[in-house]
């Protein structure tokens, strides 16, 4: 039962108990008239009882007009002189009695209330408390189902997403394979019958077969990056800079590249994938250099926020222009078109969620002709500890 | 070249095997060659049952496998011929389309001998089948009990 309802409870009742407290009183007035009729020596007791039974019933209150009325009564009715208010003072020791009596009932009678009001006062609060309490324990139990929902349906996409990739991965590969194989067979096969026309056809359909699994590859790759669990590690970024750079010059021979590599610090990340990520950065530098009379190509580092270390990949090429920043790190977006420089539009996707799961950013800036700057923040290494026990 | 090892093909795609086959012949490999089609066929041929219950005795120097397979697929064919005693040596080479790693450990988990994924690239395509058929039908050693052409 909420407090304000029994408060309502008690002021509608007020009436009823001083009421009750009247008519005890006139009760007792009869009694004692009754007593004197019948010439009984004590007339007090009625009136004694009266004060009793108003109190219990009613309260403190009630109790007070009770022995203000039954004190009145009786010393005008039954004390001597009757009919007046006056006291004779031989019997003024037991009128003080009589009322020191009263008022000691009335005094227990109110402490009994206090006690009892107080209690159930605390019984109401705590039963409003259980009640909040349960409500937060239904609320606690239902997040947590929906958490649990959540979870499950993210494994279950997840595992989707896994086979759909392996089927990708099986089933897309195959009839390109055979479109290349075939189309290879048939060049060789019909060289000497094929006019150039048909020779450039069939050159095409080679190239765009290549090129479909290139893109398959680095998709698949892509969605990999996104599935597979980073293994963090102390990496030394200059070594890492060092041996990326030195496979793509395999590539890049003939080409004088002016290589800049600063001092590289040691980070915290998973190898691999920033390998991937340098690999990626470093070889569109060499693509859109690759019109340069002397490329240069820089990679760097400052200090980035907090405990960041921000490296970057700088080159004088083909650069891109800055209302288009937005664009470049989104999934096949190029913003070249495909005869000036090729490219699948994945490379840059791809560093971008590698750095996201490294809780880095990625950033570019560029003008067009005027080369073109990325960067991307990774956790140094002597956080290391920090950060793997917050990723725990 | 005069003995040449038998090298068994498990590949459901007919295009797969044409481009297979025709990488071989380059070498004059194919006429060692049987193809199979799916895990049951093959594992009908190296139990000698079925359509290959009158060949004669003998495993074949080399298997090249493709896991995506009908029927029984192909982990499930090297699963079984590693259980067994009488095929358990022969050399077991996948060749798959797919890049998947949990292909990859499976397949080495089960004792494959060499895993190799099909290159889109034809030339490449050929150049891997090519080496592979080498490798198996002419420079290695099979194990005692294989099939020789002559």
């Amino acid at each position: 039962m909420a407090p304000w309802n029994l408060q309502s409870k008690m002021a509608r009742s007020r009436l009823l108990r001083y009421g009750f407290s009247v008519a005890c009183v006139a009760i007792a007035m009869g009694l004692a008239l009754v007593f004197r009729h019948y010439r009984f020596r004590e007339l007090a007791p009625p009136f004694n009882l009266a004060i009793a039974v108003a109190t219990w019933y009613g309260g403190v209150g009630p109790s007070v007009l009770a022995l203000v009325l039954s004190a009145a009564c009786f010393d005008y009715f039954f004390s001597p002189p009757i009919y007046s208010f006056a006291i004779s003072s031989e019997d003024l020791p037991s009128f003080i009695l009589f009322t020191a009596w009263a008022l000691l009932i009335a005094s227990f009678a109110g402490a009994r209330h206090r006690i009892e009001d107080d209690l159930s006062d605390a019984r109401d609060r705590l039963q409003v408390e259980v009640e909040q309490r349960k409500q937060q324990e239904d609320e606690i139990r239902k997040l947590n189902q929906k958490l649990a929902n959540r979870a499950a349906e993210l494994e279950s996409s997840n595992k989707e997403l896994e086979s759909f990739a392996y089927s990708v991965s099986h089933d897309l590969r195959a009839p390109l394979r055979h479109v290349v194989g075939f189309s290879e067979l048939l060049q060789k096969q019909a060289a000497s019958l094929l006019d150039d026309k048909s020779q450039r056809y069939i050159k095409t359909i080679l190239d765009s077969a290549q090129k479909l699994g290139k893109l398959i590859d680095d998709l698949l790759s892509f969605s990999r990056i996104g599935r597979a669990e980073t293994k963090k590690s102390l990496v030394n970024l200059e070594q890492l800079v060092k041996d990326v750079v030195s496979e793509i010059e395999q590539e890049t021979r003939g080409r004088e590249i002016a290589w800049k590599i600063d001092a590289l610090p040691v980070c915290y990340g998973d190898r691999s994938m920033l390998m991937l990520v340098f690999a990626n950065l470093v070889s569109n530098a060499v693509k859109f250099t690759r019109r340069r009379t002397r490329p240069e190509i820089e990679i760097g580092c400052a200090d980035g926020d907090n405990d960041d270390l921000e490296v970057f990949v700088r080159d004088n090429g083909a650069g891109f222009d800055m209302q288009y920043a937005n664009k470049l790190f989104g999934v096949f977006q190029r913003l070249h078109r495909a005869d000036e420089f090729e490219g699948t539009g994945i490379g840059l996707a791809t560093v971008q969620r590698i750095i996201h799961r490294h809780g880095g950013k990625v950033r570019a800036e560029g003008a067009v002709d005027q080369g073109a700057t990325f960067y991307f923040s990774v956790p140094k290494a002597q956080h290391s500890e920090v950060r793997a026990a917050n990723t725990l | 070249m005069n003995t040449l090892g038998r090298i068994l093909i498990v590949e459901d795609d007919p295009r797969d095997v044409e481009l297979t086959l025709t990488a071989l012949e380059e070498y004059n490999l194919a006429n060692a060659v049987v193809v199979t089609r799916d895990g049951q066929e093959a594992l009908d041929y190296l139990y000698r049952r079925g359509q290959f219950h009158t060949r004669s005795d003998g495993n074949p120097a080399v298997m090249l496998l493709d896991l995506k397979l009908p029927k029984v697929d192909g982990l499930e064919v090297l699963k079984q011929v590693r259980s067994d005693e009488h095929l358990k040596m022969i050399p077991v080479v996948v060749l798959t389309s797919s890049h998947e790693e949990k292909d990859m450990i499976t397949s080495y988990k089960l004792g494959v001998n060499a895993y190799v994924v099909k290159p889109v690239d034809f030339h490449e395509f050929v150049n891997a089948v090519k080496e592979l058929g080498v490798f198996w039908a002419v420079i290695n050693e099979p194990p005692p009990g294989s099939v020789r052409n002559r």
